[in-house]
């Protein structure tokens, strides 16, 4: 049994963090919110990475990597508060339209042509749709009411779970580095905010909470590769430890940065609402438990000490 | 990353599973926390060392397995799957033992690891003192070299096990004058030694696990110490890293639990409230997502890493999950709650539970001190005050 994600998949993500951090940092998404919220120099960039073909097998141009690799890449995503639609494209509806043999506009997609984009029954809007505008509180979603037919394929939904579990993971990092550096460099009472352990605590707390919500989401991405009959399980624990830890983290990221937290030009606001915007979609946590409850309390599942991955 | 288990792994946990269900006792043990219950303890250890599942990850040379942190883990789910009892040895398995694998010197390791992992020796830890709790360094018992031997005067308290355990392990400071982390040493004793007076301390529940000791001129021979003169503290830090780390808590002790507690709920499903049945839900999620972590950073380890302030986030984690799975076992239960016995005669293991899971968030670095180096360790946060 191998634990442990292996080299490449590290290397890559890594490779990923640093190709985000040097072209969509803050002051990107400042100019990206003052004008359309999307450019086509950005979107080209994630293509000439890969990245639209991370799933796409290789015979129709792509990288034919697996759901593991794409989480550790939607983390990323998260990480850098991205607001092209990657994640949903390339991570969420390509691996649906796979799994049912639906290989037609592969190509396109890899090449970055198509970006299509799914709604499910249970959020009937998606995020750079073909619909009728909706005014989300996250300001680059781009959020639409989408006009086709919603699905209500069960693996659809699990995708956009596991994938936004991913990403609210990066997101909730992004928010746990910016809180400690302002912590260092802003000064009250003579000495830095952060040496107070009032304020050391909070921050503390919020890593253990990101801390254990990582391996969760891992252990669901390589559940529904396997093909695990509870594979769903693992994705509503995935989804609801991420987005625990995420809006813990992004109540604390506020109160560390005090009044200057409140304001639209510090830069943590742009991730505390995309994961607002994240907890809710792809399930709810209330959906979520339920699953989970169903499993758990209602037996379907087997628990206890011997049953750690089976 | 793939998430099963070979076939030598499986037929190890089919091996453990077998010898548990036969060994296991039926009963469960009175706590060990009292004469008799401790007692029992001692014979399970022995039980244990009989079959050769006293020290698995020990080496062969020393009365272990030889196993690997993966084994280790397989060892402990089948063991808190069988409802194996708490180990008595606990602070010479876990503590004393990878310490003296670590420094101690060849005929230490004759001298102290093989009768540990026989069950013949029961070791009792004595860090703190009066003055010295979460500020460890703040210690003042002394041992003064004369010749071959030190003299010990001093006191320390809250020492697990003392009452009942046969050795004892601790840093002393061994340097006149010298301050905080400087001129310690780490020093075995034999807890009959003359001059060491036992003072057990009675607990929360009105039981005796720990004990405060006075030593006044305990001599003890210098081939007792750890280490050199004065690294006292090195080998204390290190000692506890596994504490705190790794080995301490393993997960199926608490994902035991969890599926205790969702016996429990559905037992008194008709009278617990939402909040109880999604507290039930947390306790099952986070035993997993703990167990899913431990595995992660066992592999890291066989892998060459090493577990630093990470062991910080673990020692949190496990002990505040603890605390909330008994809690929410304590509101289950309602009016019995209350009970040490419940009407058929079988002890509260919940409310002991719950009183044990009180101390979890103190012992092994209170969860202050876990706060404190998360921030300042992994978050790079200023440090302030003594470190």
């Amino acid at each position: 049994m191998e634990f442990l994600l292996n080299e490449d998949q590290l290397a890559l993500a890594e490779t990923i963090r640093d190709y985000l951090a040097g072209t969509h940092g803050p002051d990107v998404l400042r100019r990206l919110d003052a004008g359309d919220n999307r450019d086509p120099v950005i979107w080209q960039g994630l293509v000439d990475m890969g990245l639209t073909g991370l799933l796409v097998p290789e015979e129709f141009g792509g990288l034919g990597l697996g759901l593991v690799d794409a989480t550790l890449i939607a983390r990323e995503c998260g990480r850098a508060c991205l607001a092209e639609p990657l994640v949903d494209t390339a991570f969420v509806v390509v691996p649906w339209l796979l799994a049912q043999g639906e290989t037609e506009q592969m190509a396109a997609i890899v090449a970055g042509t198509a970006k299509p984009s799914v709604a499910h029954a249970i959020n009937p809007w998606v995020s750079d749709g073909e619909g009728a505008a909706l005014d989300s509180i996250d300001p680059l979603r781009n959020l639409t009411r989408q006009a086709n037919a919603a699905s209500s394929d069960p693996l659809l939904l699990d995708l956009g779970a596991l994938m936004s579990a991913a990403q609210l993971v990066g997101l909730a990092e992004a928010m746990l580095d910016q809180s400690a550096a302002y912590a260092k460099i802003r000064t009250q009472f003579g000495q830095p905010i952060g040496a107070f352990q009032a304020v050391k605590h909070q921050l503390a707390t919020a890593a253990v909470a990101i801390e254990f919500a990582k391996p969760v989401v891992w252990r669901a991405a390589q559940a529904l590769t396997d093909g695990l009959s509870s594979a769903s399980v693992h994705i509503s624990h995935a989804k609801v430890a991420a987005t625990d830890a995420a809006i813990q983290m992004a109540e604390t990221a506020i109160q560390v940065h005090g009044a200057m937290g409140y304001t639209y030009e510090v830069d943590l606001h742009f991730w505390m609402k995309r994961s607002w915007a994240l907890a809710g979609a792809w399930g709810s946590r209330a959906f979520h438990l339920k699953r989970i409850d169903d499993a758990v309390i209602g037996g379907g599942l087997a628990i206890g000490p011997a049953h750690t991955f089976a | 990353m793939d998430l099963v288990y070979t076939p030598e792994q499986q037929d190890f946990r089919a091996e453990v599973r077998a010898w548990m269900d036969a060994h296991v006792p039926r009963e469960p043990l009175v706590t060990l926390e009292c004469r008799e219950g401790f007692d029992q303890h001692v014979i399970w250890e022995r039980t244990l060392a009989s079959g050769n599942w006293g020290m698995v990850t020990w080496p062969e040379a020393y009365g272990g397995r030889g196993l690997d942190l993966i084994q280790w883990l397989i060892f402990e789910e089948e063991y808190f799957r069988a409802g194996g009892p708490n180990r008595a040895n606990q602070n010479g398995i876990f503590l004393l033992g990878p310490t003296i694998m670590e420094f101690g010197t060849p005929e230490q390791k004759a001298r102290f690891l093989t009768p540990m992992a026989k069950g013949e020796t029961m070791w009792a830890q004595a860090w703190s003192e009066p003055g010295a709790g979460s500020d460890m360094a703040a210690i003042g018992s002394k041992a003064v070299r004369d010749g071959d031997h030190y003299v010990i005067s001093g006191q320390k308290t809250w020492s697990s096990r003392a009452a009942f355990a046969d050795w004892g392990f601790g840093i002393f400071r061994t340097e006149e004058g010298s301050k905080r982390h400087k001129g310690l040493s780490f020093i075995l004793f034999d807890l009959n030694s003359p001059g060491i007076t036992r003072r057990p301390i009675r607990q929360l529940h009105g039981d005796t696990g720990f004990a405060e000791l006075f030593f006044d001129e305990v001599r003890v021979p210098v081939e007792n110490r750890i280490a050199g003169e004065g690294e006292g503290w090195k080998v204390a830090m290190a000692t506890a890293g596994f504490e705190r780390g790794l080995m301490l808590r393993s997960p199926g002790r608490f994902q035991a639990t969890a599926k205790r507690l969702v016996d429990l709920y559905r037992k008194h499903e008709a009278k617990a409230s939402p909040a109880a049945r999604e507290a039930v839900m947390t306790a099952w999620m986070q035993a997993q997502a703990y167990a899913y972590n431990t595995y992660t950073v066992a592999a890291k380890i066989m892998a060459g890493g090493s577990i630093g302030a990470e062991a910080s986030l673990n020692k949190i984690f496990w002990s505040e999950l603890d605390r909330a799975m008994h809690r929410t076992a304590m509101q289950l239960l309602g009016a019995a709650a209350e009970l040490r016995r419940f009407d058929d005669g079988r002890m509260n293991q919940w409310l002991e539970g719950y009183i044990f899971s009180l101390s979890g968030p103190i012992y092994a670095g209170s969860n202050e001190i876990q706060r404190n180096i998360t921030a300042e360790r992994l978050l790079d946060l200023p440090r302030v005050g003594a470190g």
